[in-house]
């Protein structure tokens, strides 16, 4: 994860383009971004759920995994190349993989609710929502973790302070000549 | 207690405006440069910067567009939240640290400093300084019409001021906003955000009780009344289905860090090193903030469905109907005062950093230096830009009565895929050049807006934004990859390798 980050952000940032124009590309539903409420001005429903995902529902879950990737890849860009050793890069894949695993459980629960008509709730919200909601934001917190707790193993150690204040003396010099 | 609601909410607004006016009095005499006035002199603390970073996420639009469009559209609004701990990391992990350090080096005191800079471009400074008044315009417009909605909602409710109009509010609140962004700049406006984050957060929690308290069989009872009524509005992609929500977690997730008032924000602190503590407690402050948006939106759309409550006139009525029926007078007082906490935080950093792409980064990209007396020339700006916004605000109004949320949403994408490639990726890739980002700066703002004036609706949800923000990376690095590597000066590539 070298220098060659950047040509597999470009990949995923091309394989998504693509996706997209192929969701665009492929056979309309009506009412697949919404319709009005029959009763209720002002608020839409989202009618049959199998149909709106039925031209599209493999590519739009492609387009979800590459984004969850790019989300962790971006991070890894983030991180000088000297500090992605093994270790991060272990962490990191652990990242992407509980990712990959909370989508998994919502789409699967999103499936499951299509098929059967039934769902089970979590703190408030139905199952496969509940991973969305909970799943997503938690998803995230080992990028937090390894941001403040790793601040000054990966992000900004001591010597890159010392370098950086180094750097400000060398420009301070250069003013002042 | 009841009998005084109105008087109530009004004295709360009230002497919360009396606290940005004192704030921002307070704060000139600490404004003595146009550092202190773009960038408070980069001497900031942690709390401060935190606070300050996520009450200027959580807009008008978290606070009044963000309910409405839970009831309008379910959960595909709820992407919008959720994405925001990958978004602040990202932003974070890419942004905080790289333009920090250039900042203190150049002396920078914008974003598009900060690009002249990586870049060694007029033309991209110039470039990204046009995005950002084009930006702003729309977005603060926006601020300002959500701040007088809701004042006048407030306002009629007394006997006094029963038949005020929107245009008095619009002069009212834009005098407020006016004053203490004038008086004490971007100081003014950091402090005012330390106690509005803290109203912020306050009312998202005791909101959250409060609607969870509606329902006899709380959050779920209210869950499973949408779910009857319309099951894919309660399952994870909303009525507005599965690629609108996508694109909004695309759009709004990476989005965050090319967010000009935010991200400039990373520019003020005082310690580098402090961004690890700041990067939690702004989330942390952000979540419990945005309880609200869920909260509110998914009871107001319950209640409605079950015949509780009339349907809503507006969508963007959520959050003002379920204080007036729902909430304690008390509670009711406080996240008023918290929503106009959350709309001006939002309103002076856009006035902030329009301010200084007008009188700092076009003329230094034109002529080469920027205007001469810039702290004066700053104040003057400042009122004309919201004299400007708060006329646009009103034309948008009475001419076409768009949603709020959506209007805000058009803003976020425009900078989002104009800005992000540019500033977070080219900030940690030594390779991208000049016409890189160049092509991604041209190519967002030109889909944005074609999309947008030309009323193009893509198939399946597919938004504006996703297309110009996708198109913008893919050319980024595209062109950059294609051109020969640039050659960097040399304390801004001892930068990059730090």
């Amino acid at each position: 994860m070298g220098k060659n980050l950047i040509y597999v952000i470009f990949a995923i940032c091309l394989l998504m383009a693509g996706i997209v124009i192929a969701i665009i590309m492929a056979e309309p539903v009506a009412g697949s971004g919404g319709v009005a409420h029959p009763e209720i001005s002002g608020m839409q429903v989202g009618g049959d759920g199998q149909a709106r995902l039925v031209h599209i529902g493999n590519l739009a879950f492609m387009f979800h995994t590459l984004l969850l990737l790019l989300i962790v890849c971006l991070s890894i860009l983030g991180v000088s190349e000297r500090y992605r050793s093994k270790d991060f890069i272990l962490y990191m894949s652990g990242t992407a993989l509980l990712s990959l695993f909370c989508l998994w459980m919502m789409w699967s629960g999103h499936q499951q609710f299509m098929e059967t008509g039934t769902t089970g709730y979590f703190m408030g919200f139905p199952i496969a929502t509940a991973w969305q909601m909970y799943g997503t934001w938690i998803s995230a917190i080992p990028l937090i973790i390894i941001y403040s707790v790793g601040f000054r193993k990966y992000i900004f150690t001591e010597q890159d302070e010392k370098d950086f204040n180094e750097l400000l003396d060398d420009q301070k010099k250069k003013l002042e000549q | 207690m009841e009998a005084f609601r109105q008087e109530i909410i009004l004295g709360a607004v009230f002497l919360y405006m009396v606290f940005c006016i004192a704030t921002g009095l307070w704060a000139m005499k600490r404004t003595k440069s146009s550092s202190d006035f773009f960038i408070a002199g980069r001497g900031l603390g942690p709390i401060v910067v935190a606070l300050a970073l996520f009450s200027s996420t959580l807009s008008g639009f978290g606070f009044v567009g963000g309910p409405g469009l839970v009831y309008s559209i379910g959960v595909s609004a709820f992407w919008m939240v959720v994405i925001s701990s990958a978004g602040y990391a990202i932003g974070f992990f890419l942004v905080s640290k790289r333009i920090r350090m250039i900042a203190e080096l150049r002396n920078c005191i914008s974003l598009p400093d900060i690009a002249a800079a990586r870049y060694n471009s007029e033309l991209v400074r110039f470039l990204m300084a046009v995005t950002i008044v084009l930006g702003v315009m729309g977005y603060l417009a926006t601020q300002i019409l959500a701040m007088a909605v809701v004042m006048q909602a407030i306002l009629s409710g007394t006997a006094m001021f029963a038949d005020i109009g929107l245009v008095t509010c619009v002069a009212i609140s834009s005098a407020v906003l006016i004053f203490y962004c004038v008086t004490g700049g971007i100081i003014a406006s950091v402090y005012t955000d330390v106690v509005q984050g803290a109203i912020m957060m306050i009312a998202g929690t005791l909101i959250l009780f409060t609607a969870m308290s509606v329902f006899e069989g709380g959050m779920q009872e209210a869950t499973s009344i949408i779910l009857a009524n319309d099951s894919e509005s309660m399952m994870p992609f909303g009525a507005a289905g599965v690629m609108a929500s996508l694109g909004w977690f695309f759009v709004f997730g990476l989005g965050l860090a090319g967010q000009p008032h935010l991200i400039t924000k990373m520019m003020m602190n005082r310690n580098i090193s402090d961004n690890r503590s700041i990067l939690p407690m702004s989330l942390f402050g952000y979540i419990m903030a945005a309880l609200l948006w869920i909260s509110i939106g998914v009871v107001i759309r319950a209640a409605v469905i079950d015949g509780v409550i009339d349907p809503l006139a507006l969508p963007d009525d959520a959050a003002s109907v379920f204080l007036s029926v729902f909430a304690n007078p008390l509670l009711a007082g406080i996240v008023f005062a918290g929503l106009f906490a959350a709309i001006m935080s939002t309103s002076d950093a856009f006035l902030n950093i329009g301010t200084a792409a007008i009188i700092h980064d076009i003329p230094k990209a034109i002529h080469g230096h920027s205007v001469k007396n810039e702290l004066m020339w700053a104040r003057i700006v400042t009122v004309l830009l919201a004299i400007v916004a708060a006329s646009f605000a009103l034309y948008s109004h009475f001419k076409d009565a768009t949603l709020v949320a959506l209007l805000g949403a058009f803003g976020w994408a425009t900078f989002a895929a104009s800005i992000f490639p540019v500033i977070a990726i080219g900030l940690n890739w030594k390779r991208a050049t000049v016409m890189g980002a160049v092509a991604a700066i041209v190519s967002a703002l030109v889909i944005n807006f074609f999309v947008q004036l030309a009323g193009i609706v893509p198939p399946y949800g597919i938004s504006g934004g996703l297309l110009s923000f996708l198109t913008s990376l893919v050319l980024f690095i595209g062109v950059s990859l294609a051109g020969t590597e640039p050659e960097l000066p040399d304390d801004i590539r001892r930068a990059m390798d730090i």
